[in-house]
């Protein structure tokens, strides 16, 4: 088992890194002028703006500065923002930032598991009733809908109703119901269909006929064998969802302007902040790859049937 | 006893039962009755789709939700269980006074919760004890189920069991709350010959242990006749005849119950044709008239196709639903009871012609076959250093049960797979590894292979003119459209297909009739050489005799020589000239057909004999069941070595166990 | 048990003779004349709501196609006159005009049309590509380690960086949009179908045809395509909602096409900034979008569900 789990660890530090490089790479295409700004670009001379590049490092070779990044990083420096927060620690940036996103998102998964889990058995108890069908149209508007349209339309119109503000304010608890509760959507509509189709799945095994001859009730068989089973294989994704919290989601920390992570990764793409995008991607590749590994050991764990040794498919 | 006789402890009477197949109304049983007294085990033999299963399973109020009991009554105990409105009113019965036994263990139990708090759950449900109650018992009920090491295996999940073992512990399940009645819905049919036997016995003994009746589904008469007192066969969802195992077995009056005892592959003679039912089993969506059976029986008459058959008494126990036993069909009757006298007495009458091996050529020689597949990481060896030939025009047959290793030398000669090690020769010439696209197509000709799953083999998206004439498109082996077409159609004539039935998808084929579409399509390669994988064994048994029959005339019309797969041994002990028995990856004896039933060594051989359940109660359970251990072999000093102990009689063993192996043969 | 039949029914002794055995009768299964295809689309119209879908999005794809061309409408005419800005809708302006005097009716069909050309394009290449990888990975388990990193990679890379580096190469445009989305479409497809075709590879019917000297080409073509081919129209069907969604992601996270072009993710983005006076200018075309994706989505999944050979009749 500590064989595999190594041999595991070995191949997901090989996608981390591998997924690095090529995104280190992959900045170093992009065109010099974007680390300007707008006033460089209109007052600085040619020379000043070089010597500013050199001074970033930005002219050397691209391995050269992959080596100093990485010799960097290991000596605990994650550098400055470039363009977005000029001159700002990254670190600092991010002890500001994630904090905030990882509140939201804590909350949200937690409504999320709760109610799309409670969602998900309410539409199989009514199966091809009232309840199932009302499910699955909600199912329908959340997964087929832009997200931003009816994340818009909730702030809009339910802040009204609600009386709360629109916008996310530090101060007044009331301005975080609807963030907290618009981020959870999406997840209480991915525990709903999928607990509900493996549950449905589970429903027509023999397994479950035989609990039944036994002579257990309807409704024990669900709680002790379908529902149980049923859960298993959403397991495999609690680890990266809860790792991933810190991401935030960009549409929602838009809209409520909220302080946190959600939108950095586009911006500082957008602004060519290499520094910034850089200790993002890496972070957040390091998080969904640990989340990978986390959710096959927390599997295997549950499981009974699956053992660690055994080849990943 | 005589007491119970008057009352039966379950009584089904005139049930029928509806499934509502989108739309399409599917009359499941018409009408059927029973009748189980107590301490009596009654076994309902049926072919898929006679409606046996579904039969019992309203005894529990179990039926899937689109189907509905439509008329009769169930009395249980003098109470009609049919009038039944709510879950709690079955509850009381389910599990606790009825219990049930399904067909596959590898699916009843639920994969993530350890087989003791399976078990202990019913205990908890009915009794309401407590955990650690519950626990001892379950133990002692495991004891009493044959799992050795109850407390450890208490705690471990259903992976860890084989099948048969978890059969057990369903089995330990289903007897947890000591049920008056136990339903076996064909229990064995997914196990292997030597678990079946012993999962057989288990039941038997434990019938007698806790005095339940017990209603044991299944459609292998083999099985019946080891298992059952009273037998009721079925037949389109209704019971057409009932009576003791020796009435049904020696004296049945039902065309049908006579036909598929006639049938049985068990019971023929080599070189003989079998006995065939004809034709296909009807189909229940529509409305049947007069005798179900009738379009399938030849000496059927005439009111036969117009009026549904009442119920004949026969003796006390025994009574049948056949117009045969009106007294206007007297004479008729006995007119084909004399004529099949006869014809018996005809074909018994006939010499057997065994098969010359003094001049047969070798036309297929496996020389050290070795197969490996990757698993778990280590390497898994499926087939491990075999050697054998097979001559011209013979049938050898290679016996083992499932995971043996059979179906991987099939598929091995078939060139299959990419890599084997050891050689394999046909017509002299070197098979394996890399051949040219000419030989390739020869090879293609000359060998071929049936599979043993119609419902698999076939592909359901293409029709089945383009099915058979696969390999004629391969290698163009036609001149033009029409003569394709000509061969299409001759070659479904030949396995008895209507060459109509050429433009449609094999979904709306019955298993048997699909086999023989796959027969068709090896077949039109005109091959040398058959690798026959298992053909029978997915079919039902009123039609098994047709697919032998077939494979059988298809051998003398043309020439071919077979390598017959299989897992039992009664039915190759009537198709084959030679038969060589394997077990995990070796082949452990090979010899001819009598001489292995007359002289078998190995201990293998042995115990797969003494498991064969044959369809005779008189002969049934009279064999002392052996078991074999392979740990049994002391192969660290003295390795095993493929010895021709006497001419065409070769055994696996070391040369300690050849010595004994001659002392037995008393050489 | 000898309960004769109640019925009273007279006999004709003349009726107990042997009858002729007719084998066509015997071998009668009563099965009725069965096609696949036949069936699976006699199971997806069955339902009215799905015929109605069917029809409307049929109307919708025409019509998105035909106004261009019909039409003397012009999408982009701005108007000088202040009283044509705003206006809510009317007869002249079915869905009102924008703040620049741009009829949104037109506007709309433009950018459907627009829309469902990405989307198209998207579904041909991700399943088109995926299905072909797919299927050579499925039938190459040389492959899988390096698939496997790919696959890992791909996904975590995040289809901004493309997106922004590709309109740094060649300016924002509907061919860097379409590049950056399908950039990681194909390799989920490929992975899906590659399951799919390792579940039905080593089927018997797929060893018959190896016994029968067929091809491996025929085999993929005749054996292995006919029975995933509804699984790739509908994953061909579930394309369309989701370049949809990208697309208006993208708008709104300001990476999408020029603010010039006329997608109805822009359309909407647009609307989005004056909703709060002119709620119309965004609801309206927001209705077509949500029209469109959840037409698509429900056609997909009912489809996938009528091609189970189980649901047939």
């Amino acid at each position: 088992m500590a064989k595999y789990i190594g041999k595991r660890a070995l191949r997901s530090l090989l996608t981390v890194s591998i997924v690095f490089v090529a995104v280190f790479m992959l900045l170093r295409f992009m065109p010099l002028e974007g680390y300007f700004s707008d006033e460089m670009i209109k007052e600085a001379d040619e020379a000043t703006r070089m010597s500013y590049l050199r001074n970033l490092g930005l002219l050397d070779h691209p391995l050269v500065q992959l080596g100093r990044f990485v010799k960097n990083l290991f000596q605990g420096e994650l550098g400055r923002s470039l363009t977005v927060y000029p001159k700002v620690p990254i670190l600092t940036l991010l002890k500001e930032k994630i904090p905030v996103t990882a509140a939201f998102g804590l909350v949200s998964m937690i409504l999320g598991i709760v109610f799309g889990l409670s969602l998900g058995l309410i539409m199989v108890k009514s199966q091809n009733h009232f309840g199932d069908h009302m499910g699955n149209m909600f199912i329908l508007v959340i997964r087929a809908v832009p997200s931003i349209l009816y994340l818009f339309v909730i702030q809009v119109y339910v802040s009204a109703w609600l009386d709360v503000p629109m916008l996310f304010y530090d101060n007044r608890p009331n301005s975080w119901i609807l963030p907290a509760i618009s981020l959870s959507l999406g997840s209480v509509a991915w525990y709903a269909l999928w607990l509900r189709r493996f549950m449905v799945d589970e429903q027509n095994q023999d397994y479950v006929k035989f609990a039944q001859v036994k002579g257990l009730s309807r409704s024990a068989v669900q709680r002790k064998h379908i529902f149980r089973n049923a859960i298993i294989p959403l397991v495999i994704y609690l680890p990266s969802d809860l790792l991933l919290i810190i991401s935030g989601s960009l549409v929602i920390e838009t809209l409520y302007s909220i302080p946190g992570t959600g939108g950095l990764l586009t911006t500082a793409i957008k602004n060519q902040d290499n520094n910034l995008v850089q200790i993002l991607v890496l972070m957040y590749a390091v998080l969904s790859v640990l989340g990978v590994f986390l959710g096959d050991l927390l599997i295997a764990f549950v499981d009974p049937r699956i053992k660690l040794t055994q080849k990943e498919d | 006893m005589e007491n119970n006789q008057k009352t039966p402890i379950l009584r089904a009477q005139n049930v029928e039962i509806k499934f509502d197949l989108r739309g399409k109304i599917l009359t499941a049983v018409r009408g059927a009755s029973i009748e189980l007294y107590e301490g009596e085990t009654l076994a309902i033999v049926g072919e898929s789709g006679s409606g046996k299963s579904v039969f019992t399973k309203s005894f529990i109020g179990m039926l899937d939700k689109n189907g509905k009991v439509t008329g009769g009554q169930v009395f249980f105990r003098d109470e009609d269980m049919m009038k039944y409105t709510t879950e709690a009113e079955w509850l009381k019965v389910r599990g606790k006074r009825i219990a049930m036994v399904f067909q596959d263990p590898m699916t009843s139990l639920n994969p993530v919760r350890t087989i003791g708090e399976q078990i202990a759950e019913v205990i908890i449900w009915h009794f309401k004890v407590s955990h650690a109650e519950a626990k001892k018992e379950t133990i002692e009920i495991l004891k009493k189920v044959g799992i050795p090491n109850a407390e450890t295996r208490y705690h471990q999940y259903p992976h860890e069991f084989s099948g048969g073992m978890r059969q057990r512990v369903v089995i330990a399940a289903a007897i947890a709350c000591r049920p008056e009645i136990m339903i076996c819905d064909e229990p064995t049919t997914a196990l292997d010959v030597t678990v079946q036997a012993q999962i057989i016995q288990l039941i038997r003994d434990l019938q007698k242990e806790l005095n339940m009746s017990v209603i044991y589904i299944t459609h292998d008469l083999g099985v019946v006749a080891n298992v059952a007192e009273k037998v009721a066969v079925m037949y389109a969802g209704q019971i057409v005849e009932c009576g003791t195992v020796h009435e049904i077995f020696h004296e049945p009056v039902h065309p049908y119950t006579k036909a598929l005892l006639r049938s049985l592959p068990q019971l023929g003679i080599r070189g003989h044709e079998l006995y065939s039912i004809k034709g296909t089993p009807p189909n229940l969506f529509k409305e049947i008239k007069g005798d179900a059976f009738a379009p399938r029986n030849p000496d059927a008459m005439d009111i036969d196709f117009e009026e549904e058959p009442p119920v004949f008494q026969v003796s006390p126990t025994h009574y049948a639903k056949t117009w045969l036993l009106h007294p206007y069909a007297k004479e008729y009757a006995a007119q084909i009871q004399e004529r099949d006298r006869k014809r018996s007495e005809e074909a018994a009458a006939k010499p057997v012609d065994a098969f010359d091996y003094s001049n047969a050529e070798k036309l297929l020689e496996i020389k050290n076959l070795s197969v490996s597949f990757k698993a778990r990481g280590g390497k898994f060896k499926a087939v491990d250093n075999v050697s054998f030939d097979i001559y011209k025009g013979e049938t050898l047959s290679l016996v083992g049960e499932s995971g043996s290793g059979k179906t991987t030398i099939g598929r091995a000669i078939m060139r299959i797979y990419d890599k084997v090690e050891g050689d394999i020769f046909f017509d002299g010439e070197k098979i394996t590894g890399k051949q040219t696209k000419q030989k390739m197509k020869e090879l293609h000709m000359k060998m071929q292979m049936f599979f043993q799953d119609p419902m698999a083999s076939l592909n359901e998206r293409a029709k089945v003119d383009y099915i058979i004439s696969e390999g004629l498109h391969n290698y163009h082996l036609f001149d033009h459209e029409k003569g394709r077409k000509e061969k299409v159609a001759n070659i479904m004539r030949e396995v008895g297909l209507s060459p109509d039935f050429a433009s449609r998808f094999p979904h709306e084929f019955s298993g048997g009739q699909r086999q023989r579409i796959g027969i068709a399509r090896s077949l039109v390669m005109e091959p040398e050489f058959v690798v026959a994988d298992e053909p029978i064994s997915a079919l039902d048994v009123s039609i098994r005799a047709q697919i032998i029959n077939l494979l059988n005339r298809l051998r003398q019309e043309r020439d071919l020589t077979y390598l017959f797969i299989a897992h039992d041994l009664s039915v190759v002990r009537f198709i084959s000239d030679r038969i060589a028995v394997i077990t995990k990856g070796k082949i452990v004896e090979l010899a001819d057909c009598d001489e292995l039933f007359a002289h078998p060594l190995h201990p293998y051989t042995k115990a797969l004999l003494s498991a064969i359940p044959y369809p005779d109660p008189d002969v049934a359970g009279r064999n002392e069941l052996l078991t074999y251990d392979p740990s049994m072999h002391d192969y660290d000093v003295d390795g095993p070595v493929w010895e021709e102990i006497v001419p065409g009689h070769y055994i696996l063993g070391n040369q300690k166990e050849l010595d004994g192996y001659r002392r037995e043969l008393g050489l | 048990m000898s309960q004769q039949n109640e019925k009273k029914i007279t006999l004709d002794p003349v009726k107990f003779r042997a009858a002729v055995f007719d084998h066509m009768r015997s071998e009668d299964t009563g099965y009725s004349n069965y096609s696949y295809w036949k069936s699976t689309f006699r199971t997806f119209f069955k339902s009215k709501a799905v015929c109605a879908l069917v029809i409307l999005i049929c109307g919708i794809i025409l019509m998105s196609f035909l106004y261009p061309v019909f039409s003397d409408v012009d999408p982009t005419k701005r108007s000088l006159i202040f009283m044509d800005w705003n206006q809510k809708p009317s007869e002249t302006h079915w869905f009102g005009t924008d703040q620049l005097g741009r009829d949104i009716w037109a506007r709309a069909w433009y950018g459907a049309r627009n829309s469902f050309l990405l989307g198209f394009c998207i579904a041909l290449s991700d399943v088109g590509i995926g299905m072909i990888v797919g299927a050579l990975w499925g039938y190459n388990r040389k492959m899988d380690p390096v698939m496997i990193e790919l696959y890992n990679v791909m996904t975590n890379i995040p289809s901004t960086v493309y997106l922004v580096l590709l309109a740094y190469i060649m300016n924002t445009s509907f061919l860097t949009l379409f590049i950056s989305m399908a950039s990681r479409g194909w390799i989920v497809e490929a992975r899906f179908f590659r399951n799919r075709i390792l579940s039905i590879r080593d089927s018997e019917y797929n060893i018959a045809s190896k016994c029968l000297g067929t091809s491996m080409w025929k085999i993929v073509t005749k054996n292995i395509i006919p029975h995933i081919i509804s699984l790739i129209i509908m994953e061909a069907a579930l394309c369309i909602p989701y370049s949809i969604g990208s697309e208006v992601f993208l708008g709104f996270v300001g990476v999408g096409m020029p603010v010039d072009a006329i997608t109805l993710g822009n359309i909407v983005n647009q609307g989005r900034a004056s909703f709060t006076q002119h709620p119309y200018q965004m609801l309206l075309p927001a209705a077509i979008l949500c029209i469109i994706t959840i037409a698509f989505y429900i056609i997909g999944n009912k489809f996938a569900d009528a091609s189970d050979p189980r649901n047939h009749v």
